[in-house]
Order: structure tokens, then sequence, then C-alpha cells
């Protein structure tokens, strides 16, 4: 259609998403990096500290255990949610009866928002008439009953639990590639008499690697992202010890304290775009050796 | 393109480990299948039994519920639906929730077909970078984002109104909407357009009688996107709004815990009523939320 020009059409056509994405996303991140050089707390003047902010936060404990807390999120997502999803979606890639049934009853907690499965975990966690301690009991591990989100040991690891076996995503994803796999890579392997396990190991496997790749990058994206569960769940206690950054960068924010809440959020926005760059790289330098083999 | 799962036919792997060699079945291909049938349980119960034991514990007593976890209620307690209902002001949450979720839905689709069709239908110089830098934008982690959006509606005059919250709604969702529906209508015949062109149709004529009848599939499922990640949406719920007048959904479940204090009963039922709508938009459109995702992927 390009023989007559439409410039005034274009222009107008691409306006309202110009707009939103200026004020929604270029405008923001700017506004991020800048203000977290500043102290300010929404009323008074804003004063130039430099990286005062950063400094003052690395020396907070909360800050540190919200970090360490973001990479224990991300690398449980990235290896262990993925993993789980890729195990799935290579049994379910063979067709075993029922498996579309599986594919769309697995997908379905995807659905349901985060803030209700987190208040339902509430309940299944909850110390007096939660259902896992009345099952513990009823297998006769009683003693192992416990107050699982009050406590240190056990808060962490059961609000990642409960995110991390929603494998629905992922494994939907991983499916796809898995099924677009012509069979007759299959059809040549079996007749040169290659089992099950060396078929998806050097079939399957190496041919999904990308998407593999994309899943855990983005497994890892949203653990550095998590907020609902744990603001609902334990709001970071007890004692920080589920603290991660965006409930850090929350607290922040409601103390007004505009000039640190951005530095966290800068904090987060580049780890974030570290461990893609790192998770890519490491794709890469894995296939490149694969190449020169 | 062709459908991967049809494609496959039943051939090869379909057939599934047991036919590997042909001979009779191994002790370890016994161990292989059981296995396989272990994990699906296994997700099949993580799926299920939590949901299964909160709606069942929902029709129970208080006192069943701290007394006997597994049993099922002695008597249905339907009138902890009704508690639900009036304690949570559930009406008027799921009022407010289908505002935001339908007008956010309407803003995206309307502005991001618009810049779709011209970016996939229109050359001009800058085109690939700007389609670019849209679709990067889902990259950048919303969340972090809190104090420009915070200053930006209530600058803006927008905090605590619906309004706000839709619009926002609307513009993170920019970037995945623009990257579905410039795939789709790429995807056009170009035949159908130099027909209407022919018969005199101008740019906005393209537009509203061909690309968006013909795009209507790509539209559901970006719909369905932006409407499933409004109705979800909790952290912009709780950093801009503040009255119960533009409380949604999600909002108002964080004050469960506070409103029904100790009638866990009622409590779960409210919880199971504002899963229900969630599950019934995905038992009727799962194939094309499925199918949604899996083109992304498959894209790359």
């Amino acid at each position: 259609m390009g023989n007559r020009s439409h410039r005034g059409g274009i222009i107008l056509f691409l306006t309202p998403v110009a707009v939103l994405y200026a004020l929604f996303f270029l405008y923001p991140l700017g506004y991020v990096f800048t203000v977290s050089l500043v102290d300010w707390n929404g009323v008074t003047a804003m004063q130039f500290v430099g990286l005062k902010n950063y400094l003052e936060l690395l020396q907070r404990s909360v800050f540190r255990l919200s970090v360490r807390n973001n990479l224990i999120w991300a690398l449980s997502l990235g290896a262990g949610q993925v993993g789980l999803a890729v195990l799935v979606a290579l049994i379910l890639a063979r067709r075993p009866a029922g498996w579309r049934l599986l594919r769309t009853i697995y997908f379905l907690p995807n659905v349901i928002s985060q803030v209700a499965l987190a208040m339902m975990w509430l309940a299944i966690y909850n110390a007096e008439y939660g259902i896992l301690n009345a099952a513990l009991e009823l297998m006769g591990w009683g003693a192992y009953a416990r107050n699982w989100l009050g406590e240190i040991d056990s808060a962490l690891p059961a609000i990642i639990l409960q995110q991390l076996l929603y494998i629905g995503y992922f494994m939907i994803i991983i499916l796809a590639a898995t099924l677009s796999i012509s069979e007759t890579f299959y059809e040549a392997a079996q007749i040169d008499g290659a089992d099950v396990w060396q078929q998806e190991r050097h079939i399957t496997l190496p041919i999904i690697r990308p998407i593999v790749i994309t899943a855990a990058t983005l497994a890892m994206a949203f653990g550095l992202r998590h907020f609902e569960a744990t603001f609902l769940m334990t709001n970071g206690g007890p004692a920080n010890s589920t603290s991660v950054l965006g409930i850090m960068l929350y607290k922040t924010v409601s103390a007004l304290n505009y000039g640190r809440a951005n530095a966290v959020a800068v904090t987060l926005i580049v780890l974030g775009t570290l461990l893609i760059v790192a998770v890519r790289r490491l794709g890469r330098e894995d296939r490149a050796a694969e190449e020169r083999q | 393109m062709c459908d991967p799962e049809r494609a496959a036919g039943g051939a090869g792997r379909s057939a599934g480990p047991a036919v590997v060699g042909g001979g009779p079945v191994t002790p370890q291909q016994w161990l292989a299948r059981g296995a396989k049938w272990v994990v699906l349980a296994l997700f099949l119960a993580v799926t299920f039994l939590p949901l299964l034991w909160l709606v069942i514990s929902s029709f129970k007593t208080n006192l069943e519920l701290l007394t006997n976890a597994f049993s099922l209620p002695a008597v249905w307690q339907l009138g902890n639906y009704a508690n639900a209902i009036r304690v949570a002001g559930l009406p008027r949450l799921f009022v407010n929730s289908l505002i935001v979720s339908s007008l956010s839905m309407a803003l995206n689709l309307v502005f991001c077909s618009m810049a779709g069709f011209v970016l996939a239908r229109e050359w001009f110089r800058g085109r690939e970078l700007v389609l670019n830098l849209i679709v990067a934008g889902v990259l950048v982690p919303v969340i972090a984002l809190m104090v420009p959006y915070f200053r930006l509606i209530t600058v803006t005059g927008l905090y605590d109104s619906l309004f706000g919250l839709a619009l926002t709604y609307a513009a993170i969702n920019v970037p995945v909407s623009v990257f579905l529906l410039h795939g789709f209508m790429r995807g056009v015949p170009r035949e159908l357009e130099e027909a209407a062109v022919i018969d005199g149709c101008g740019f906005a004529g393209r537009y509203a009688r061909i690309m968006v009848p013909l795009s209507q599939v790509g539209l559901v499922t970006a719909g369905t996107f932006v409407f499933l990640f409004s109705w979800n949406e909790f952290i912009y719920a709780l950093l801009l709004t503040s009255s119960v007048a533009a409380r949604t959904l999600q909002l108002g479940i964080r004050f469960f815990v506070s409103q029904f204090f100790t009638d866990y009963t009622s409590m779960f039922a409210a919880i199971t009523l504002a899963i229900i709508p969630s599950i019934l938009v995905y038992v009727l459109l799962h194939e094309r939320i499925i199918r949604g995702l899996t083109a992304g992927a498959v894209k790359g």
C-alpha cells in the first residue's frame, strides 16, 4: 500500500500508543534513575545527594536480605520450576491418554490471581486449622507440624514452594516447542535403535533448548518481580527473613522516602538486566561449544 | 501455519515408550511408565487438592474446620456464602473489577490495534525501531516503577479512581498487545486490502472495514490477556487507590483476614467466590488462551 503517502494517518494512529508508552515506560524509567540520586519526601524540594541513597541501602540488613531472597527466588523458579515444567512437557509430548486435558488442567492455577492463591495457601500453612499440619499428624509425622509461615527456617521455602509447583505457564510454552519437532527425527532414531531416553537427550533437548532458556529467563524475571504472595502471607517477616526488593520498595514508598525507594527500584532493574544478559550469554556459549564438537 | 498437534499424526513418538523395540515390556519400561504416571498424578494433586479443600471447607462450620480437617461437612453450610457476600461487600468489588478490566481491555485494544495496523501495513522510516522499542517494554519490571506511576496518577488527578487504574493497566499491556496484534495483522492477506482500496476504501477504511474484522481472533487473544491481567492485578490497585469506592476484587481479598476475623469458613467462601470468575473465563476460553501463549512461544 506504499504507493500513496498516509503520513497524517500514520501519525494519528501511532499517537495514542506513543503517548502511553512515553508516559508509562520511557518517562518512569528516566524518573527512577534520576530521583534515586536525590533526597525527597514528595513535598519539600528535592536535594541532590549523589550515591548516598545507594550507600545507605548497602548498610541496611533488610536490603541485603531482600537481594539474597530475590536471588533465591530467581534460582528456584529459573531452575526448579522450569526444570519440572520441562519434565512434564516431555511426558505430555508423548501424548499419553488424556494429555490434552492434563495440559489444560495444569495451566488452570495460572489464570487465578496470585492474591487468591496466596490466601488459600495462607490457610493451608495455618498453624491452627491448616490442612498441612493436619495431614502430617494423620500420617504420624505430627512432630514435623509447625507454624510454617511464622518461623524463620520455613517461611521463605513455604512461600516459594506454593508458587514453584504451578508449572502451567512454562509447561505450555515448552510443550508447544516440543510438539512442533518433526516426527521424522524420532522415526529415524527408532530405526537406529535409540531408546526413549536417548531420543529425548539427543533430539528433543537440543532442539528445545532456546525455548527452555527463554523460559528460564522469564522465570528468573518473575522471581525478581515477586510481590503478592509474600505481601499477603508474611509481609516480609518474620524478622525480614522473607523480604524481597518489591516488598522493601513498597514499604519505602509508603514511608515517603522517594529517593531511597527509587534506589531500590534501580537495583531491581539492574539486577534483572544482569540476570537476563548472563542467562542469554550462558545459552549462547553452550551452543557455541556444541557446534565446535 | 500448520498445527503442530495435528501434524504429529499417529507415528513415532505418539505411540509411547512401550512400542520401542516392539518386543515384550521390560521391567525398566514398566518402571518408566509408572514414574511417568506418578509425576502426572502428583501435579494433578497439587493443582486440585488445595482448591478442593478450600471449597469443601467453605461449606463447614468453624468448629468442624478446627476439629476434623478431612471430613465432609455434616450439614452443608450455605449460610457461609451469604455471610461472605455481605461481610466482604463482594458485589461492589466484582462490579469495580469488571469496570476496570473491561475499560482497560477496550482502551488497550483500540489503541494497540491502530498501532499494530500501521506497524504491520505502512512503511515509514524508523518503523522497525518503533516496533522493537515498544515490544522491548515487556522486559521492564513495572513493579520497579511504583514512584513514577504514583506521581503520574496523582498529578493527573486520577488517584483513587477506576479510570486511573484502567489507564495504567491498558498502558502496562501495550508491549504484549502490540506484539500479538502486529504479528496477527501482518498475516492478513494483502489482496483483501488491495481490493478494498480499488473499491474506494481510504486509510481509515482499510483499518476499520478490513483489518479489524479480519483480526478478530488476534483481538480476542490479546483482549483475553489484558482482561485477565487487569482482573488479577494487585500491586497497582494497592498503590493507586485508597477508598472502598475504587476497591477492586483483588484488593478486597487483602482485607478478608481482618474482616472475617475468626469466621474462617466464611472467608473461604469469599475466596471461592473470588476465584470462580477466573475459572469460568478459563473454561470458556482455554483453547484461545493456550493457543495465544504458544503463538508467542513458536515465534520466539
